[in-house]
């Protein structure tokens, strides 16, 4: 038992390595810049200037759009370009299993992405005169979100050995699930066949979190079933990955 | 002699390409062992999969003892690896790739950064560790990736082509270093399609070509395989293409152009200079020098594998279909 806790706490140990290098090499780069930080804010802007739809109603959208783009782009941009590069080369012959780098660079996804979540927050927040009915509800909605996001991330980029494959479908695949995951229009507002897709996507769960947190009052049911989902969505995503990728390395 | 790194019956497959057949290796501990082959061989493929980076279609292999797929963190904590191409982090500092390269191996914290400064004097690298690595030149990257490879004191070193595509300072001060860390200790092992590198520092040679392992032994051992022919090193005044001319003389077998020398492979060496002498009158040609050479690991590696030596510093390309 005590050998496990070791094998683990070391995997960790070497995982968190493996994050912390991808966040000083990667969290700057342009592609992310790009994609992860003005992506959000374009697509928000677009579709709320002119409009009169309360802020409360829309911050959801934005928080889980910027946690979706943020926690992607780091793995969208890390995978691929280390593959290209072989620099990748250089952790698969470490003594770290394919699991705990995928785990790393996952966790410097989920940071990323949680730092522009509450970046979003903080910026909206004060200006709007909004208020976030649960608190605790929605710093946890933010953490699933990033995770989530985070594994779906690994997911769509373990495919690819360089950007220009890996950024398209991505960034395709992100964008539609923004229009059809509640952050622009209610999922309620939707026409049926459009609902019955909304409930395939994290996304869509991840901003009812949010929404619920703002709007209060928690109802346990939903918050149930909105966990469960984003947990379940991020454990098929992250085994997904790792298959894809060790399936891609020759 | 104990023997740290085997296959057996090491084979790949890329769909219907062979790129690696059937390869059975055993390298002892301490010993520089060298894997010689022109470029699509399969050298790269089974460096490759004796480090873990690909699976085997079939057949295995152990480091120290340990499978490469079963216990491939246990295999890998033996050994060290340095790629044909430099695989360090540019937008790192020297300093930050080694100490990277240390946390993947669990090195102490104090032990890592105590290595990193060593090893950094080793090579010549101290005093630009702050800069990043992207304004190396190349033989500065190659040294750092070596410099990575030895961080956790490895037992075993594979590097694959080391001294490829460096200047010749680079490369010697590389060749210095192997036989350095094997003095150390440290089990080398290397690819290499330079005939001479493999000579110079190679304990035991393996010549791979096809995929397959043709001869594995000592290389005296292949030079003195090929005993029974002689070779006869000619140049002539004035100096012209006489390849042909010179193949049609009784009791040679083979003639290579060596800039203004030819190289003619025979069975009897005193009864082809008196032709020679015979030939330089009948084509008014003045004899420069003529001498009489004792095989080399080139030519040993002509005739088991049938290639000229030239292959093998043609430029990579995509491995050669084969079918088993």
């Amino acid at each position: 038992m005590k050998a496990l806790a070791n094998a683990f706490k070391e995997n960790l140990v070497k995982a968190v390595h493996v994050a912390e290098k991808d966040a000083k090499i990667y969290f700057f780069k342009w592609p992310n810049i790009t994609f992860g930080l003005l992506l959000p804010a374009i697509i928000y802007l677009a579709f709320s200037v002119g409009r009169t739809t309360e802020v409360a109603l829309t911050m959801p959208g934005l928080v889980a759009m910027a946690a979706l783009f943020g926690a992607g782009a780091i793995e969208s941009v890390a995978l691929p370009l280390e593959r290209a590069k072989g620099t990748f080369e250089r952790l698969l012959v470490a003594p770290i299993s394919l699991t705990t780098i995928v785990i790393g660079k996952a966790l410097a996804g989920f940071f990323f992405g949680m730092v522009l979540s509450i970046g979003y927050v903080l910026i909206i927040l004060p200006f709007s005169g909004a208020a976030v009915a649960n608190p605790f509800l929605f710093a946890f909605g933010i953490l699933l979100s990033a995770f989530t996001f985070s594994a779906l991330g690994v997911c769509i980029s373990a495919p690819f050995r360089d950007i220009p494959e890996a950024m398209p479908p991505a960034t395709l695949l992100r964008v539609a699930m923004v229009f059809l995951g509640g952050v622009l229009i209610p999922v309620t507002a939707m026409p049926n066949f459009l609902q019955i897709v909304a409930h395939f996507l994290p996304l869509t769960y991840a901003v009812d979190m949010l929404q619920q947190a703002i709007t209060g009052p928690t109802v346990v049911q939903a918050f149930l079933v909105d966990t469960m989902a984003l947990i379940l969505f991020s454990i098929v995503f992250f085994a997904l990955g790792v298959l894809v990728l060790e399936r891609t390395l020759d | 002699m104990k023997v740290v790194v085997k296959a057996q019956s090491l084979t790949k497959r890329y769909g219907k390409i062979l790129a690696v057949d059937h390869v059975d290796l055993e390298v002892f501990e301490r010993e520089i062992f060298g894997l010689l082959g022109p470029n699509g061989a399969g050298k790269t493929t089974t460096i490759r999969m004796l480090t873990g980076q690909t699976k085997p279609t079939s057949g295995t292999a152990t480091i120290a003892g340990y499978g490469i797929i079963h216990e491939s963190i246990k295999a890998k904590q033996q050994m060290g690896v340095v790629p044909e191409v430099s695989n360090i982090y540019d937008e790192m500092s020297a300093w930050d790739n080694l100490i990277f390269a240390a946390q993947l191996y669990s090195v102490p914290k104090i032990e890592r950064e105590k290595r990193a400064k060593e090893l950094l004097e080793l090579f010549g690298l101290y005093e630009r560790r702050k800069d990043r690595v992207a304004s190396f030149s190349r033989g500065m990257k190659r040294r750092l990736t070596i410099a990575a490879a030895l961080i956790h004191k490895p037992d075993i070193l594979f590097l694959d082509e080391p001294t490829t595509g460096l200047d010749v300072q680079s490369s010697r001060m590389i060749r210095n270093l192997i036989k350095e860390l094997n003095d150390g200790g440290v089990t080398i092992f290397l690819t290499t399609h330079y005939i001479e590198e493999a000579d110079q520092l190679c304990q035991r040679v393996a010549i791979i070509n096809q995929g397959r392992i043709v001869m594995v032994d000592n290389p005296e051992k292949l030079k003195a395989s090929m005993e029974e022919r002689h070779i006869i090193e000619i140049s002539f005044s004035p100096s012209r293409d006489l390849n042909d001319k010179l193949k049609g003389l009784s009791c040679v077998n083979d003639v290579s152009r060596l800039g203004d020398k030819f190289r003619l492979y025979v069975d009897d060496a005193s009864e082809v200079i008196l032709s020679l002498v015979d030939f330089a009158r009948k084509n008014s040609l003045k004899i420069i020098s003529i001498n009489t050479l004792k095989p080399s690991l080139e030519d040993a590696f002509v005739k088991l594998t049938g290639l000229s030596p030239e292959v093998m510093t043609a430029e990579k390309e995509p491995i050669k279909k084969r079918e088993e």
